[in-house]
């Protein structure tokens, strides 16, 4: 690749193809099309994410606290 | 890694050394890019095994919700980093007498004229090129000629805080942990892990990266606690400093090319992470917007993850020149705040790595967890400890502090 822009031509489906066959073998880049399974949190991880969402809110309005204390 | 020492992360180490000296925090240091490596290796393995980026797996796995509080996260945090870099690049220029609308304008320039190559190999060689110079701190610490037998007994004995625990040492503990352990770190990573094209067969080879890199990156932060703990040691007040006044105040102990050293070595740790941050937040923003990002797209391809990259560091840099901005005070809190976002971050790392149906058999093994977890602990703990001296300053005199 160049630093002049290339034009982009569309790939017909057996060209998409081929590109992936010879990316495959080092790159797995045909791994990205497929898309990640959607999981739900159980609870206990639902409580520690939430216990640190909430730890991170109330420290950066101590934080907030403190420059406004420190800038006075 | 090397990265990972950007400009406040060397201005907190600079600070450390000439307020506390070696005795506490040289080991102290060293543990916390063990701390940096332990989670950089997750998120390479993370990378290798799924090609995906860390915001485009936190919102395909876990949904949009979740998604987009990790991305807020990120995105402010990276943008106050970015701001912090700016503030070391201009306060090393300030040493060579340039103006800091100099020194940032160049900065952008290399910043710009690094990402014209088009490709990620060329970007990251010349990233690479840029960090390596950050072991100029070790000439420096070198010609403040160290006391070799101190350095050995302050590694083996790791002793106390000097002056016991108060809001002062805690803010200085919470700022060199959040200069090697920070959100954009991981983010970055494995977003560069994919865009390099890394696959399982190369884990070995990311590891020994990653230890090479926290190996170099602990070494620079060692040598420049060491070399401004002669300011300790005479007794200098440096509570106020920025980075050209602590070269300015070596420089009558290391003369003047031991101190340009000092001030080129912040430029360059800034100059750096501006390059990685700001990839940071583009890599995140293409990957969320699904829009093509990548170091190797063409301007023209690639115009909203450049967009993102030029913008963020742009209106960054331009925040910097705002006249009468408490420089050193916000570099010092958007590393505490790093370490405030560190945990929550973490934990979604923590559960994708053990997540045996994206994972595989590259599931973390036991040791592994038991680290990461020491690692959330101890970040949440220390910002729970700078809470407290916050709304009960009293605290550690009880404890037995000042």
């Amino acid at each position: 690749m160049t630093g002049k822009e290339q034009p982009q031509v569309p790939l017909a489906p057996g060209e998409r193809d081929l590109v992936l066959s010879s990316l495959e073998h080092d790159q797995l880049a045909g791994q990205k099309t497929q898309p990640v399974p959607r999981r739900r949190l159980n609870g206990p991880e639902k409580f520690v994410v939430w216990s640190l969402r909430i730890y991170l809110l109330f420290m950066l309005a101590v934080v907030l606290y403190q420059v406004l204390h420190g800038t006075h | 890694m090397l990265g990972e020492n950007d400009g406040p992360s060397m201005l907190s180490y600079a600070a450390t050394g000439a307020q506390f000296g070696i005795g506490f925090f040289l080991p102290f240091v060293v543990v916390t890019f063990g701390m940096a490596a332990v989670v950089q290796e997750m998120t390479v393995r993370l990378g290798s095994a799924t090609h995906r980026g860390h915001a485009e797996l936190i919102f395909g796995r876990f949904g949009p919700f979740w998604g987009w509080f990790s991305l807020i996260d990120l995105g402010i945090g990276n943008f106050l980093t970015l701001i912090t870099e700016f503030i070391a690049i201009r306060a090393g220029a300030g040493f060579f007498g340039i103006p800091p609308w100099a020194g940032v304008v160049c900065a952008l320039g290399l910043l710009y004229s690094a990402l014209l190559t088009h490709r990620y190999w060329t970007w990251e060689r010349i990233i690479l090129a840029l960090a390596v110079f950050n072991l100029v701190f070790v000439p420096v610490a070198l010609l403040t000629h160290p006391n070799w037998h101190s350095v050995g007994h302050a590694f083996l004995t790791w002793k106390p805080l000097p002056g016991g625990l108060t809001q002062n040492t805690l803010i200085i503990l919470l700022a060199d942990i959040g200069a090697t352990v920070t959100p954009w770190m991981l983010f970055f990573q494995q977003s560069a892990t994919v865009d390099k094209g890394l696959t399982t067969k190369d884990i070995r080879f990311g590891r020994i990266d990653t230890v090479l890199g926290a190996a170099l990156a602990a070494v620079a932060a060692v040598a420049t606690i060491l070399a401004t703990s002669v300011l300790f040691t005479h007794h200098m007040s440096t509570e106020n400093y920025q980075a050209a006044q602590f070269a300015e105040a070596l420089q009558p102990l290391i003369g003047h090319v031991g101190a340009a050293l000092f001030a080129l070595g912040i430029i360059e740790a800034g100059m750096v992470a501006c390059v990685t941050i700001s990839a940071s937040s583009a890599y995140a923003f293409g990957e969320v917007a699904r829009r093509p990002h990548s170091l190797n797209l063409p301007i023209g391809q690639g115009r909203a993850f450049y967009s993102v990259l030029f913008l963020c560091a742009a209106v960054a840099a331009a925040i910097v020149l705002i006249p009468g901005l408490p420089l050193v005070y916000v570099v010092l809190f958007v590393n505490v705040i790093a370490v405030l976002a560190m945990p929550p971050a973490l934990v979604f790392l923590f559960l994708l790595v053990n997540d045996r149906e994206i994972m595989g058999d590259l599931v973390s093994p036991a040791w592994a967890n038991v680290l990461a977890t020491a690692v959330v602990v101890i970040l949440t703990g220390a910002g729970i400890l700078f809470g407290v001296s916050v709304i009960a300053p009293h605290f550690f005199a009880l404890l037995g502090g000042k």
